[in-house]
């Protein structure tokens, strides 16, 4: 699904990241751990197709070449990116915006938009099942929530644009533990469709909740080390420092 | 141009045999303009846009005489259809119609005027070229306790084979205590290159409300200047709302003189600007009693070469404690090339009070873009979503919902 191949950034004249490799296979879930600053974002970021970064190397996902695709292309194709800081929107009506970006992305893929009518139906079941409170959802997009609001909100914007691939970049810092349950359980049913993930987190404790195929570690904008599940339990014992 | 304004005005004087009052009103104000010509940056509220400049660059040599005997055609207008309205059809500086059909009769009163004999306030020079040239000057006034039924529009037309023509316009308004108008201003233009002045005096009797909206939306070539000078008495409310676009210049002139207790003046307005349209919106808020309140929040949307002024002045003299007085403009700056002025100006003399101001400017937020574009939109709809956000706060400001929804539509502000 997803091929990256020797991706090198840099911004400035900075390196960021270096001869980055990784393939991430339907149904397959991909955890990125890594030290602040070690490129996790930056990653995200250029898979979603932000501007601003000297990039060389190939990135394929289903084997369209990446780089020849704007932002919303992508968007269309099926990647979501669940962002480490959602912005504020002042002014735009969540609902407006959710809608929005459903229809932009159906009536791209050549299907049937969603009238208001169908549309409401299906946030209020998803904001159901991920237990998010509607009301906030006739608000301005992220402005007033709370930082578990707006990463809940993400969430929430995934499960109904049902992507292909999800990038969730930290969703579960600043999440409570029930609302750590609940992305993690967006995220399962999700999985079940054969959909992919690449999990960027600090903690392990997420993993016990969403049990990923592979774990990397990310250091200076590269993967220093890639296994199981067990290298993030590793990690928490040892801290970066020791591992090789 | 001299020349050229005895000839015109020599005509207009020949045109109608006017009482010997308003003859000599004419005249003395005809003098004051040929002594001062129009606006130029040497004065401090004409720094930003040199209204002198503007006319000779965009229209050159202008005439100022206009043929007020004759009918004008008023082809095919495009009436508001969004609402039920009362109207006031403007041609060419000349009101071709009056129109309250929405309304009882006994309540609204229709006055031709005189003019004054001598020149109570002498405001600028382009008060002085509307009350010399201008049609019959008239008066409307809105009953005790009456409140219209439906919304006054004034069309301001010009016919299309009018060109490089100075067109004046003016209509006092009286309402009575706590009478209630809703006035709005529309402008269309079939006519390019030609000087619209446009002069209005409101007297606000007590606890009467105006709500004044100026929509300038559809795109033309024409320089205007509106002046709105707003008396008010005690627990009136005035609230002016400019929606400043099409025209290639605009300049709105806002004065409000609280005279009574807890009165109010509220000027708000967006300024949607594209190719190198200049627009200006200068405001006077003079707090002259005790307990008096203004707030004012400008937004502006820059494309291109276009370039915003506002100039919001808010005066406190020193009877005037407890003033509550507020000011707030937001730019984003869509171009390199565009360009946004704030200036500012808080001048009080008493110690009791509360007044702010705040200014900003920038450029569209690309993480924002960003953020939205990673959801499915394109660049043209993440910035769009993006203005329209920016905007709301403002149009929320407008507290008749028929004419917010106008506005939105106009806008393109969906929900
Ligand atoms: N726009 C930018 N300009 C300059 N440097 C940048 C920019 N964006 C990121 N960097 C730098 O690139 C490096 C990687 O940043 P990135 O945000 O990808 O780290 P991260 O792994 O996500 O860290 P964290 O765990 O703190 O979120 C950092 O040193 C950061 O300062
Ligand atoms: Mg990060």
């Amino acid at each position: 699904m997803l091929k990256i191949n020797n991706l090198s950034a840099k911004i400035d004249n900075k390196s960021i990241l270096q001869d980055f490799k990784l393939e991430i296979n339907p149904g397959e879930v991909h955890a990125i751990m890594g030290p602040n600053g070690s490129g996790k974002s930056t990653l995200s970021n250029i898979l979603s197709g932000k501007k601003g970064y000297d990039v060389t190397g190939e990135v394929l996902f289903e084997n369209n070449d990446l780089f020849s695709l704007e932002t919303e292309e992508r968007a269309h194709k099926g990647i979501f990116l669940a962002f480490q800081y959602p912005l504020e929107i002042p002014g735009v009506n969540t609902n407006v915006f959710l809608k929005t970006s459903l229809n932009a992305i159906k009536k791209a893929r050549g299907e049937k938009e969603l009238d208001a009518i169908q549309f409401l139906k299906l946030v209020k079941e998803k904001a159901k099942e991920l237990k998010f409170d509607e009301e906030k959802l006739s608000r301005q997009l992220n402005v007033g929530f709370s930082g578990g609001e707006k990463k809940k909100n993400e969430i929430l914007q995934m499960s109904i644009l049902n992507p292909k691939l999800s990038i969730l970049d930290e969703t579960d810092s600043g999440l409570d533990i029930d609302a750590l349950k609940t992305v993690a359980d967006g995220v399962n049913a999700l999985r079940k469709k054969n959909n992919s993930f690449l999990i960027i987190t600090h903690y392990q404790r997420l993993l016990e909740y969403i049990k990923p195929d592979f774990v990397h570690v990310l250091m200076n904008g590269k993967i220093i080390k890639s296994g199981g599940p067990e290298l993030a339990l590793e990690l928490e014992k040892k801290g970066y420092e020791n591992i090789n | 141009m001299e020349e050229q304004l005895k000839i015109d005005f020599e005509k207009k004087l020949k045109d109608f045999s006017y009482s010997d009052q308003e003859k000599k009103f004419r005249e003395t104000n005809f003098k004051e303009f040929l002594k001062k010509g129009f606006p130029n940056r040497k004065l401090e509220n004409w720094k930003f846009s040199d209204l002198n400049q503007i006319i000779k660059s965009n229209i050159g040599e202008l005439t100022f005489y206009n043929d007020y005997k004759k009918e004008n055609q008023i082809d095919k207008i495009e009436l508001i259809s969004e609402l039920e309205h009362n109207k006031i059809i403007i041609v060419d500086g000349k009101i071709e119609k009056i129109d309250f059909k929405f309304e009882d009769k006994d309540k609204i009163e229709v006055l031709v005027e005189q003019g004054e004999e001598t020149i109570k306030e002498n405001i600028n020079s382009l008060i002085n070229l509307n009350n010399a040239f201008s049609n019959k000057f008239c008066k409307i006034i809105i009953k005790k306790n009456y409140s219209l039924k439906k919304p006054l529009v004034i069309y301001h037309l010009t016919n299309k084979n009018t060109q490089s023509k100075n067109t004046n316009s003016r209509i006092d308004f009286k309402l009575e205590e706590n009478a209630c108008l809703i006035l709005i201003d529309i402008f269309k233009d079939n006519s390019e290159k030609n000087f619209l002045n446009i002069y209005y005096n409101f007297e606000l009797d007590k606890s009467s409300i105006l709500k004044n909206y100026k929509i300038d939306k559809s795109i033309n070539n024409n320089i205007k200047y509106s002046y709105n000078n707003v008396k008010q008495e005690a627990n009136s409310i005035s609230e002016t709302f400019i929606l400043s676009s099409g025209s290639k210049f605009f300049k709105n002139e806002i004065n409000c003189d609280l005279l009574g207790q807890h009165s109010s003046a509220f000027v708000n307005g967006i300024f949607d600007l594209d190719d190198e349209n200049h627009h200006e919106i200068k405001s006077n808020i003079n707090h002259l009693v005790e307990n008096t309140k203004s707030y004012q929040l400008v937004k502006s949307v820059l494309e291109k070469k276009s370039k915003a002024v506002y100039q919001g002045k808010i005066f406190v003299s020193s009877e005037a404690q407890k003033t509550d007085g507020y000011q707030l403009s937001n730019a984003i700056l869509l171009s390199e090339n565009s360009e946004f002025n704030a200036k500012p100006e808080l001048e009080i003399y008493a110690d009791d009070v509360k007044c702010s101001h705040g200014s900003s400017s920038g450029s569209l937020d690309e993480n924002s873009i960003f953020y939205l574009m990673s959801r499915g939109l394109n660049y043209k709809e993440a910035k769009k979503l993006l203005i329209n956000g920016f905007l709301l706060d403002v149009i929320e400001k407008i507290t008749d919902e028929d004419i917010k929804n106008l506005i939105k539509n106009l806008l393109g502000v969906k929900e």
